[in-house]
């Protein structure tokens, strides 16, 4: 039977009504009309489904939508602040040329981001650490791993 | 051929060419905003499956769908009694050598585990799901081949009833160049060896989708993860009975492809059949195992390799069979054995050479093509013999690598002369700034902290071809509009994979036609609407339609300053354009804004001015050595690559962080096709052992070493634009050899085969031992 | 994805008796990490999920030097990876979580689920195991306590009858003086299911090995102990070759199967390298 359900995405509360069996990421995808947040894999290995809840990164197939019900929900949508201030993650990954097909991106800055709030300055092992969970094929990370250090400067130096 | 004669050296120094500009596409991708095939939705949306079969060989001797059409939900459901029987090719090239003409939309037969034999259409994905378990199928069992082996015995069964029969796709590929027999009669001593390569898969990101739509005038509209939307719609429309302009296929951004996304997977037919049969808009996605299952992935292969060597180093004579494994279908096998057969003429200079070439069909999953295409395969075991006679000779590898380097002049696998000396300035680059001779000669094998670890130093080359030609006959296309407010556009069908193409594509025509980067947009993606392209494949979108692009910028730019002329009253002749200003050489001050050139001024009405360009190139090729460090555990086998230092020569580079990109993601592909990745076939019954993002092991965040890129503009080639050629396909190349002798290097094994597990390197620390 | 119902007890009890009336189909939801992924790969026949998020208590994590760790259901490996103290004193464990899976899945994942998937190379077992740990079960006829070392019957199969609810894990304070290690052997270094897992937990007392225990993860049908092993290394003056030879012993111990992560042989060879390592390094550390 369906079930409603309230979440706050994006700082916004969302109503839906929902399938119990529906992943959080197929009605983020579907039902909430968020695509921005892909699905690589659908069974926990690939990350690109990545989005924050109530603070911590996780995937978002292997949550169902009902268990959200009441949380926050952050997805790469609302990384930016506004339409014309992105957030200093976008800007990183753009100008290191950290995304190639762009499949893995959304997924990746979710991560990256929940990275840079529990630690300003990761070294290069934590930043691996970190991504361990995200599969890009397309570029090697070494431009993924460029735009997070280069990100955490910046934002030491002009928070966000 | 129709090689402009392009000055290699620049009319003018760069502006945009060469610089890491913002590319055109990933603002969309850092936002979400940027729609893939799985993003578009349509009212009243279908959800396609595709039921497969659960043996490797078989007749189907019954199919039930009752059960399946009986289920709340399910719209249609499509078995091989309800699609036209049409044999096609399955892959984007039909009118070239590339692929074959073996496969139907659905068959009544089985030819591998896993292929799709029926197509269920539903209200929701868990319905169709559902209803594929719902559909009863008997099978007459065949018995199967799952191994070259097998399928060359005699007696085999035979799994197509086309093709040259004993299981062969096409018949063997003969290059004969020299005298063998003279040259192995000249050599000093001759090495012989045995190479075996796994079955590596692209592994994209975005799993296979598409969605078909038909409208009120029987026109398809089909939304398309591919790299070759215009062979899509060619496919489909002959398929179908269409003609193509009632076939318009649409592709925005795509999720990778790696050349595998050249294919038709089976379920581009089936959703459009379903749509037509529901007048319904369906979308089919893969899941995560069906991109293993049902996608392509590198052909497996064996490679019996022969060279006859002087003491000085020249090798004498060079004979070579390779047998690549096809799999249940021909799918590219013709072009990768062709490709990878002719790549064995070069990279190592040799005047005598005789290679062999051949394709198997077997009951396993289909190899197509993948990023190096042949290549990979062939250079693996050229390049690790080199390191062999080195070791034989006593000779440092580089040097002797070097030695043997192709160069100017010397006749390429495609028939013509090679340009420059790219993969010799790659060498020399590499030998100094790797600081080669002293890792390899003064460093210990041993770390002194890690009891278990020895350290090894490797040097890999590989040579690749940007465009498919002499296989296929190419032809890039461009248009070029000036609009009244002097803004650009470009339309152009070359496919976004993720690599940048439209960057670089839009620099090429900002730089020719003298306006700024910022100033050109890019239309792509619509087959209704771009000029017609052959395909983002073959490392050939900067190299091909980069110069179609460039072509039609230059004839935009004569008509602009014919028109800012006009209006300056002064010789065409005598005017110049820089960043979208055009003004008078001599007295620069005395000028006008494109702009201003454009719009409408008195008694000149505004004007918008279109040009195209049509490119048919012969081929250009680049270059690469990489240097690689590694570390292996003497204890659990395990092979840690440390440091990677990849040269590569591209001629010309357009947008470095995008070339560097390409490279650095080769070689994250290549290390894992070297050590870890291997899609496992059941070698008794044929069934897939490892079709997930878990067992199928790609390096990650943290298996991924110290990448260095250098890119070398040193052989600019007169065929692509300023002397650019490709980059996609070569740094998959050149990495596995680099650690397979890196390997060498540190314990001292020989491995003729990847991936090179962590028990292979045990297995031959324990020979040695006993030895 | 298929299809099936789901349901939210508010209590154990509840919980209990739906999963009774439910049968065979019905199966209890925490992190889901694995169960969706078998809902998905078609790998189990769900008709009903059983949340026992809501049922207040299982959430718990308590951690001292006096008292040990008790953690309940609903802790996530997560919340045990960022435990500071856990790191500090049951580094064994925190390894073992921080090799599971990935920052996300491990957001998700229990470790009391990955304990009843009981699967042979589950990481978070053979640390526990090595620990004497023990767990806690809720079912029909009440609450019962077992050594986790017991509750295994298989791959896949534990003791738990249906209505029981596993509710928590309890592992005995580590004692003076004492060293812990969870070693991992894969392909690459994260995102990997172990092809062989070895804890070691050993006490030192006055230059002996006063105890000593030895997990063997993927190497059986259950996460195994290495009795001999540790008998030749109980009560001695540790040096090398004594560890070397107790690592031999640790081989003979297990019962590896071959599949497509690697051949039994290979197992087998990595229990005897794990076993040397993870010995030596857990001596180290009591120093």
């Amino acid at each position: 039977m369906k079930q409603p359900i309230e979440m706050y995405i994006n700082g916004e509360a969302r109503s839906v009504t929902v399938d119990p069996y529906r992943s959080l990421l197929d009605t983020l995808r579907g039902e909430v009309g968020l695509t921005g947040t892909k699905k690589g894999c659908d069974v926990g290995d690939c990350g690109a489904c990545t989005v924050i809840v109530d603070g911590r990164p996780l995937n978002a197939c292997l949550m169902l939508a009902v268990e959200a019900g009441g949380c926050r929900v952050e997805t790469v949508e609302g990384l930016q602040a506004s339409p014309d201030q992105l957030h200093v993650l976008q800007d990183a990954f753009m100008r290191h040329g950290a995304a190639q097909c762009g499949f893995c991106t959304p997924g990746i800055l979710m991560m990256a981001k929940s990275l840079l709030e529990n630690n300003a300055n990761p070294s290069d092992d934590e930043i691996r650490f970190g991504l361990s969970g995200n599969i890009c094929r397309c570029t090697g990370y070494t431009k993924i791993f460029d735009a997070i250090r280069s990100a955490a400067r910046q934002l030491q130096e002009t928070p966000a | 051929m129709n090689k402009p004669h392009v000055p290699v050296e620049a009319r003018r120094a760069f502006t945009i060419v060469g610089q890491s500009v913002r590319r055109n596409d990933v603002l969309e991708k850092v936002t979400g905003e940027g729609l893939y095939t799985a993003d578009i939705n349509r009212p009243g949306l279908l959800f396609g499956k595709i039921k497969r079969s659960n043996v490797a060989h078989a007749k189907i001797s019954r199919i039930d769908t009752s059960k399946a059409l009986a289920l709340l939900g399910v719209k249609a459901v499509l078995t091989h009694e309800d699609v036209p029987r049409f044999l096609h090719y399955g892959s984007p090239h039909p009118r070239s050598a590339s692929c074959t003409r073996d496969q139907y939309i659905l068959d009544d037969k089985v030819r591998f585990w896993g292929e799709g034999i029926a197509a269920v259409a539903a209200t929701s994905e868990e319905i169709a799901d559902e209803a594929l378990d719902l559909i009863e199928v008997d099978y007459e069992e065949l018995p199967g081949v799952f191994d070259i082996d097998s399928a060359q015995a005699p007696g085999a069964p035979l799994i197509h009833e086309v093709g040259p029969g004993s299981n062969l796709v096409l018949p063997p590929v003969r290059v004969e160049r020299g005298d063998v027999e003279n040259g192995f009669a000249e050599a000093d001593f001759v090495l012989e060896g045995v190479f075996e390569g796994g079955r590596p898969v692209p592994a994209y990101m975005e799993p296979n989708v598409c969605m078909a739509d038909w409208d009120g005038s029987n026109k398809l509209t089909f939304w398309t993860s591919t790299q070759t939307a215009f062979m899509v719609r060619g496919s489909l429309a002959e398929v179908l009975g269409l003609p193509l302009n009632k076939v318009r296929v649409l592709v925005d951004h795509m999720g990778g492809g790696f050349g595998a996304k050249q294919d038709l997977f089976q379920h581009e037919y089936l959703c459009a059949l379903l749509a037509r049969q529901t007048r319904r808009p369906v979308r089919m996605e893969f899941t995560r195992a069906e991109t293993f299952i049902a996608g392509r992935s590198r052909h497996p292969c064996r490679i019996l390799l022969k060279q006859g060597f002087r003491k000085d180093g020249t090798i004498c004579a060079r004979d070579m069979k390779i047998i690549y494994e096809s799999g249940a279908y021909g799918s590219h096998s013709p072009g990768v054995t062709t490709v990878g057969t002719n790549a064995a003429t070069s990279l190592y200079r040799c005047e005598n050479v005789r290679l062999e070439g051949c394709a198997v069909y077997t009951n396993t999953p289909i190899a197509g093509a993948f990023r190096g295409y042949g290549v990979v395969q062939a250079y693996y075991a050229l390049d690790i013999q080199m390191d062999e006679a080195a070791e034989r000779l006593g000779m440092d590898p580089a040097e002797l690598k070097l030695k043997n380097a192709v160069r100017e002049g010397d006749i390429a696998p495609s028939g013509h002369p090679i340009v420059g000396r790219g993969l010799e300035a790659c060498l020399k680059h590499g030998i100094t700034a790797f600081d080669w001779i002293a890792k390899r000669t003064e460093t210990p094998r041993n770390d002194p902290a890690q009891p278990a670890i020895r350290r090894g130093w490797g040097v890999g080359c590989e040579m690749h071809g940007s465009s498919a030609y002499p296989g296929i006959r190419e032809q890039g296309n461009a248009t070029v509009k000036m609009n009244e407010d002097g803004s650009v556009t470009l339309l152009t069908g070359a496919a976004g994979l993720g690599t940048g193409a439209h960057t670089a594509l839009a620099q090429i025509v900002a730089e020719e036609l003298g306006v700024t980067f910022e100033s050109v947009s890019v239309v792509h993606g619509d087959t209704d609407v771009v000029p017609w392209d052959i395909g983002a494949f073959a490392s050939h979108t900067t190299y091909l339609v980069g110069s179609a692009a460039k072509i039609a910028a230059g004839k935009l730019r004569a008509a602009v300053l014919a028109r800012a002329a006009e209006k300056l009253q002064t010789p065409t002749e005598a005017l110049d354009m820089v960043a979208g200003r055009i003004f008078i050489a001599d007295a620069p001050d005395r000028g006008l804004t494109v702009a201003d050139a454009m719009g409408p001024s008195k008694g000149i009405p505004a004007d918008h001015l279109i040009e195209t360009g049509s490119y048919t190139p012969t081929k250009s090729y680049s270059f690469a050595a990489h240097f690689v460090e590694v570390a292996v555990d003497i204890e659990t086998g395990l092979v840690d690559v440390r440091h990677v230092m990849p040269v590569h020569d591209v001629g010309r580079v357009i947008h470095p962080i995008a070339a560097a990109g390409q490279i650095e993601g080769g070689i994250q592909q290549g290390i894992g096709h070297t050590l870890t990745e291997d899609y496992l076939i059941d070698r008794t019954n044929g069934r897939s052992l490892n079709a997930g993002l878990v067992d199928y092991k790609m390096p990650l965040s943290m298996d991924m070493p110290k990448i260095e890129t250098v890119i070398l503009e040193a052989a600019p080639d007169p065929g692509g634009p300023w002397g650019a050629k490709g980059v996609g396909e070569d740094p998959i190349i050149a990495i596995g050899p680099a650690i397979a002798n890196a390997i060498h290097d540190a314990i001292g094994a020989r491995f003729h085969h990847y991936p090179i597990t962590p028990e292979d390197i045990l297995c031959a620390l324990a020979a040695q031992k006993k030895e | 994805m298929r299809r099936f119902e789901y349901h939210e007890p508010a209590s154990l009890a509840e919980a209990s008796e739906l999963l009774l009336c439910l049968g065979e189909g019905a199966f209890v939801f925490a992190g889901g990490t694995d169960l969706l992924v078998e809902i998905r790969e078609r790998l189990r026949r769900v008709h009903h999920i059983v949340n026992i998020k809501r049922i207040p208590g299982l959430d718990e994590l308590m951690i001292s030097a006096e008292g040990g760790i008790w953690f309940g259901a609903l802790v996530t490996a997560g919340r045990i990876e960022r435990s500071s103290e856990i790191a500090r004193l049951y580094p064994n464990l925190h390894d073992a979580v921080r090799n599971l899976g990935s920052i996300q899945v491990r957001n998700r994942a229990t470790v009391v689920g990955n304990i009843c998937r009981a699967s042979p190379s589950a990481d978070t077992i053979p640390p526990l195991v090595a620990d004497s740990a023990e767990i806690e079960i809720f079912g029909p006829g009440g609450t019962r306590r077992t050594a986790l070392a017991e509750f295994f019957t298989g791959p896949g199969r534990t003791t738990l009858s249906r209505g029981e609810i596993a509710t928590g894990i309890r592992v005995p304070p580590p004692a003076e003086g004492s060293g812990r290690v969870y070693l991992k052997h894969g392909r690459r270094k994260a995102m990997e299911l172990a092809t062989v897992g070895v804890a070691v937990s050993l006490n030192r007392s006055r230059g002996t090995c006063s105890d000593i225990s030895i997990a063997l993860g993927a190497v059986g049908p259950t996460v195994l102990r290495a009795p001999k092993a540790e008998a030749m290394l109980r009560g001695a003056v540790l040096s090398p070759e004594m560890i070397s030879a107790a690592a031999n012993q640790a081989m003979a111990e297990c019962t590896p199967i071959s599949n497509v992560r690697s051949s039994a042989d290979y197992r087998r060879a990595m229990v005897g390298v794990l076993t040397r390592r993870a010995v030596t390094r857990a001596l180290e550390a009591t120093a």
